[in-house]
């Protein structure tokens, strides 16, 4: 088990600056979550830890070891792909075994570690199949359970649920968090989905345009968001963003300032301001309501208003949050 | 119906029938010419089973010509040239990929520019050069070739076929440790295999029916392959069609030999998939 620190880290591709000064830890046995849109940095951040990318400028740190110039194998981590990487020449016995095999590790020892790994994902059923046999979902255990067998000081998950269905990511989501209960070991999993963000990490950092916006527990990063970015990045439908005179009929705040209020915190309530409902859309138990003042409303698909008609919709100012307009930045209120 | 039925359907099998006979005619009147009575002129109208059937003259041919030994020298080129050219033009096209992108732009230019010098352009100046280390009269000349991987078209269908593996599997052999020659020969090989067969039974081809530089490079006749022994044999009896026939089914059979084994490697079905959601 090892800490993972990153100190400063750019990157540029020509013109393109990928990584802008990254300073990010994973601690050691931690499982943080990397979360951005796409094109953001997040998959370059994996790769130039794994030595797949050089940077730039700054230093990466594994446990006491700077390895910001060593080679990807000498770093001992491994990297589980999006596209899994598996090798279709070979069983998935051998492909669970392979890094072992290159680094010459004695056949018994292979061969308990690629039962142990293999059991660990529950890939033990399948072991003499070749990857074009499998299912998306039985792939990505193989995948796993390469990564695994190595006992790396650290694990990379480059977007590893983003190629499977629905139900089998769910699924996967569950299977990855009781792995990494049992394993214990450092992972940085990264994703664009900020569902698989929040049910996953121990803690999320969230990226844009290759820095790091914020870094906390899902709770935090969810409840207190540092900037406007993360507010409106994470949470479905999207934080409602008001600017003074929009939210002046509920609550008046600085110029300069927008106020954030998740449509989760948005109340149909008797005693607030009249609204008109444009559109309602329902996703299962919940229904979110469209309405005329810029918000949206998320509330029990029960106990949704009809289209078009008249509402009164309020919010506790407790629940709201208020941003510089310019930066984006928290502002306490 | 089953996908292979239907791309069987409609107008595609009798012009694949179609095709296939103007492809074998040829071959089927060689063979039925080479099976006529030594001395006998062509027929009037094409023949397809000649009346009577002889071997007599395969006797023949093999009796004013060392075939045998020409045969087995061209084998014994071919057995040389072909794993050197593999070899070569495979580890070359996995260094292009493995090279950055304006040094690959640069060799992948420099390769097409080779491919347009005719190899007639290149006789003089090899002669000399070979004449000047005292290699004229052996067979290193026509092997020599094979250590640039025969040619710069085998070198680029080698690095087409790498590029079109997915760059995670070389990453995830990177972070195991593997060196680039084992990468090549563990990831790489076996999965561009129907290109290996095909880059091998081209190189054999190219090897088998070279006439022009054996002519130039060898005077001794017991280093002779096919090639001048089919224009010995057309030189010592010219209007002898079945003997001529008979030659010239002995140097086309490895050929087609070659081909018929190594088609189900074409043909096989892709399995190189596997590597994404496919």
């Amino acid at each position: 088990m090892s800490r993972l620190a990153l100190e400063g880290v750019r990157k540029r591709f020509g013109d393109t600056t990928a990584l802008d000064g990254v300073d990010l830890e994973a601690r050691d046995g931690e499982l943080l979550v990397v979360v951005g849109p796409s094109g953001c940095g997040k998959s370059t951040l994996l790769r130039c830890i794994a030595g797949l990318e050089a940077v730039d400028e700054g230093a990466i740190r594994i446990g006491e070891r700077e390895v910001t110039r060593m080679k990807p194998a000498a770093r001992n981590v491994s990297m589980v792909f999006q596209s899994y990487a598996l090798f279709p020449h070979l069983t998935v016995r051998d492909n669970i075994a392979f890094g072992l095999v290159v680094r010459e590790e004695p056949k018994r020892v292979v061969a308990e570690r690629v039962a142990e790994a293999a059991k660990l994902v529950g890939a033990e059923g399948f072991l003499q199949r070749r990857p074009y046999e499998l299912s998306g979902g039985e792939r990505q255990r193989v995948a796993l359970a390469r990564a695994l067998v190595r006992r790396p000081d650290a694990f990379l998950l480059d977007e590893p649920l983003s190629n499977l269905d629905a139900g089998t990511r769910v699924q996967m989501r569950t299977e990855l968090r009781r792995l990494h209960r049992e394993v214990g070991s450092t992972m940085v999993h990264v994703t664009h989905d900020q569902v698989e963000a929040l049910t996953l990490g121990d803690r999320i950092a969230v990226l844009d345009a290759g820095r790091v916006r914020q870094v906390g527990t899902p709770d935090e990063v969810y409840s207190r968001p540092d900037d406007l970015f993360v507010g409106r990045f994470l949470g479905t439908p999207a934080m409602n963003v008001l600017t003074p005179q929009a939210a002046r009929p509920f609550v008046a705040i600085p110029e300069q300032t927008v106020l954030g209020i998740r449509p989760e915190d948005v109340r149909l309530t008797a005693d607030g301001v009249p609204a008109r409902v444009d559109l309602v859309e329902v996703a299962g138990s919940d229904a979110y309501v469209f309405l005329d003042r810029d918000l949206v409303a998320r509330v029990p698909a029960a106990g949704r208003p009809a289209e078009g008609a008249e509402v009164r919709v309020g919010f506790d100012r407790g629940a709201a949050h208020l941003f510089d307009e310019a930066s984006g930045r928290r502002v306490e209120w | 119906m089953r996908a292979g039925d239907r791309r069987w359907g409609g107008w595609r099998l009798p012009a694949a029938i179609a095709l296939a006979v103007a492809f074998l005619l040829p071959l089927w009147f060689m063979v039925s010419g080479s099976l006529r009575e030594p001395g006998t002129p062509p027929p009037r109208a094409p023949e397809l089973v000649p009346r009577p059937i002889s071997t007599t003259s395969y006797d023949q041919a093999f009796d004013l010509v060392d075939l045998a030994r020409h045969t087995l020298n061209s084998l014994l080129v071919a057995a040389l040239t072909v794993p050197l050219a593999v070899l070569v033009a495979s580890l070359a096209g996995f260094a292009f990929l493995l090279v950055g992108g304006r040094a690959r732009a640069l060799l992948v230019g420099l390769s097409f520019a080779a491919l347009m010098v005719p190899v007639t352009a290149l006789l003089v100046p090899r002669f000399t050069l070979y004449r000047w280390l005292g290699l004229i009269d052996t067979w290193v000349p026509l092997v020599a070739p094979a250590l640039l991987g025969l040619s710069p078209f085998y070198v680029l269908l080698f690095y087409w076929s790498f590029r079109r593996l997915p760059p995670e599997l070389l990453e995830a052999a990177r972070l195991e440790g593997m060196t680039p020659l084992s990468m090549w020969r563990r990831l790489a090989m076996p999965l561009v295999r129907p290109v290996t067969i095909a880059v091998a039974l081209l190189a054999f081809i190219a090897s088998w029916g070279n006439f022009l530089e054996p002519l130039v490079y060898l005077f001794d006749p017991d280093l002779y392959t096919l090639p001048l022994g089919l224009r010995s044999l057309e030189a010592l009896d010219r209007t002898n069609y079945p003997v001529l026939l008979a030659g010239a089914v002995v140097a086309t059979a490895p050929v087609v030999l070659a081909f018929v084994i190594a088609q189900r490697y074409f043909l096989h079905e892709d399995r190189g998939a596997g590597w994404l959601g496919r």
